[in-house]
């Protein structure tokens, strides 16, 4: 019991880490309110469903042509729907919602309101201290850390990754720098989306693929932005293997009650807030002006 | 002359915050702009380097983004009123904004290099990296700290050093003074002379005249968006209105 715990949470942490952090990203340099950041995790998941299942590609290009697509997808979005009304956040935000609604609603015409899913890349299990563990879920582990520390390493080490670091913090001294402020959006977009993609590319043989499946990760991506303070990556970071850790606590110890995981998580949101209103790591937005 | 201004005008919303202005700046000068608060030069500022263009493209559809620009800038011959910000930056006209602006977040290093965005060349980067530290050795030190946690004297070292990572050909520096204790304000004037020394054209924005007065080839007094006086500094304080009405001094 306390290894599933430990090794489910592992992997919702660092799902929803994935998540939170390519969210923040958009939110930090573009001040983008990114609704359907997970209705694109989702799209990421439908298309390697069609891939492998309807098809019939081989597993890993059906992956790579999912992510590239969706990123593709990403940008027309970010080009049509939200860069001519950016400066605008209410207008921005009911955009990016009226956006995720309407991914969700072609999935739905589509394939229908049915269950569907995604064979495993790899079958069997593996017994670690005598408990059974697959080794999909431990695949899935393994790219999620793999993907966060490239992350990290992307936004210390690049041009770019340094580029998107000083425009979060200060748009119009980044114009003082030569930094284009206007592409590096559509970069960090990108980088955002794709993330997101690898996200659904990595969790879809472990969940089942549905028009509304992007619902829960947007409210546990959304408390875990605010619980770590807006903005901030380490928070996102944080906040989501906290988020993560609880929401497998309550799914393993609370019998049947699977059902509560969204208010466990949006009680410690509230709890943590009560205390910080910041958040964890919260900044403060420097005003720009 | 390295940058030429001809009758600039700029307009947010109805308030005009820079009236038919027209200077310049030749090529080895430090020239001072100075002025009572609200005369216009940080605008003006921001206009020559593109920031009010910008502000008026991004902020396009809201209420700050009722911006007029009109007139002529020219920088090393060519004209630059409707280039943007960031390749302004590229052709040495740089800009090291009021309240200095550093990246927060970013250590000393980060921010260095964040002003040698446009320089990937690796060894004249790590050439004008010796030379900023040698001018400011106090940074040196302190490669690995958040900027955020400097004093603000140092805040306003690493805000030139970074500016000067951009291989300025024409800097312009805005009210480096401001905040500062008084020692920390004559370490910095000291600094902006010998940059000067290094063959670094200077445009300077204070409110300190005394000093700045006496290390300036020429001054352009400024009230209400346009230039009432210009000179040398000792003519400039013989004018009685002058010195009294805008100088306060």
């Amino acid at each position: 019991m306390i290894l599933d715990i430990i090794i489910d949470g592992l992997i919702k942490g660092s799902v929803y880490a994935l998540l939170a952090i390519g969210f923040s990203l958009v939110l930090g340099v573009a001040r983008i309110i990114n609704i359907a950041h997970t209705a694109l995790y989702m799209t990421a998941a439908y298309l390697i469903f069609v891939g492998t299942k309807l098809m019939g590609l081989p597993a890993p290009l059906a992956m790579v042509a999912s992510i590239v697509l969706t990123v593709i997808l990403g940008l027309l979005i970010y080009n049509f729907f939200i860069k001519p009304i950016q400066e605008h956040e209410a207008a921005v935000l009911i955009a990016t919602i009226a956006v995720a609604m309407m991914i969700q609603e072609v999935f739905l015409m589509i394939f229908g309101g049915h269950y569907l899913g995604v064979n495993p890349l790899i079958d069997g299990y593996a017994t670690i201290l005598g408990v059974k563990v697959t080794y999909q879920h431990l695949l899935a582990l393994g790219l999620a850390l793999v993907v966060l520390v490239a992350t990290r390493m992307f936004l210390q080490k690049t041009r770019l990754g340094l580029a998107i670091r000083s425009t979060a913090q200060d748009r119009e001294v980044a114009n003082l720098m030569g930094m284009n402020v206007t592409r590096v959006a559509m970069g960090t977009m990108a980088v955002s989306v794709g993330m997101a993609a690898i996200t659904g590319a990595i969790v879809v043989p472990l969940v089942t693929v549905e028009p509304t499946m992007w619902m829960h990760p947007l409210i546990m991506m959304l408390a875990i932005v605010v619980l770590g303070g807006l903005g901030s990556i380490e928070g996102s970071f944080v906040g989501a293997f906290i988020l993560g850790f609880a929401e497998s606590l309550v799914v393993f110890l609370v019998p049947m009650g699977s059902f509560l995981k969204d208010s466990v998580a949006l009680s410690i949101m509230i709890l943590v807030l009560l205390i910080r209103p910041e958040g964890l790591f919260g900044v403060s937005f420097e005003e720009e002006r | 002359m390295l940058l030429e201004v001809a009758n600039l005008t700029v307009s947010y919303d109805k308030a005009m915050l820079i009236n038919d202005l027209s200077m310049s700046v030749d090529e080895g000068e430090l020239v001072s702009l100075v002025g009572p608060n609200g005369a216009g030069k940080t605008t003006l500022l921001r206009a020559v380097t593109g920031l009010v263009a910008w502000e008026k493209m991004t902020l396009r559809g809201t209420a700050g983004g009722d911006v007029t620009l009109k007139g002529r800038i020219s920088f090393d011959g060519k004209a630059i009123e409707k280039a943007p910000a960031h390749e302004i930056v590229r052709m040495g006209l740089v800009h090291c904004p009021e309240r200095r602006r550093p990246f927060r977040e970013l250590s000393v290093i980060e921010n260095l290099m964040a002003g040698a965005y446009l320089h990937p060349d690796k060894a004249q980067t790590q050439a004008d990296l010796e030379m900023v530290y040698k001018l400011f050795p106090v940074l040196a030190k302190r490669t690995r700290q958040v900027s955020g946690t400097l004093s603000g004297g140092e805040q306003q070292m690493l805000a030139v050093g970074r500016a000067l990572m951009s291989r300025p050909k024409l800097l312009c520096i805005d009210e480096p003074s401001t905040g500062l204790a008084p020692l920390m304000r004559q370490e910095v004037f000291n600094k902006i002379q010998q940059i000067k020394d290094m063959g670094i054209t200077i445009l300077l924005v204070e409110q300190e005249v005394a000093t700045v007065f006496k290390m300036a080839t020429r001054n352009y007094v400024l009230s209400s968006g346009k230039i009432i006086a210009q000179g040398k500094g000792e003519d400039l304080l013989e004018d009685e209105v002058i010195r009294k009405t805008y100088l306060g001094l």
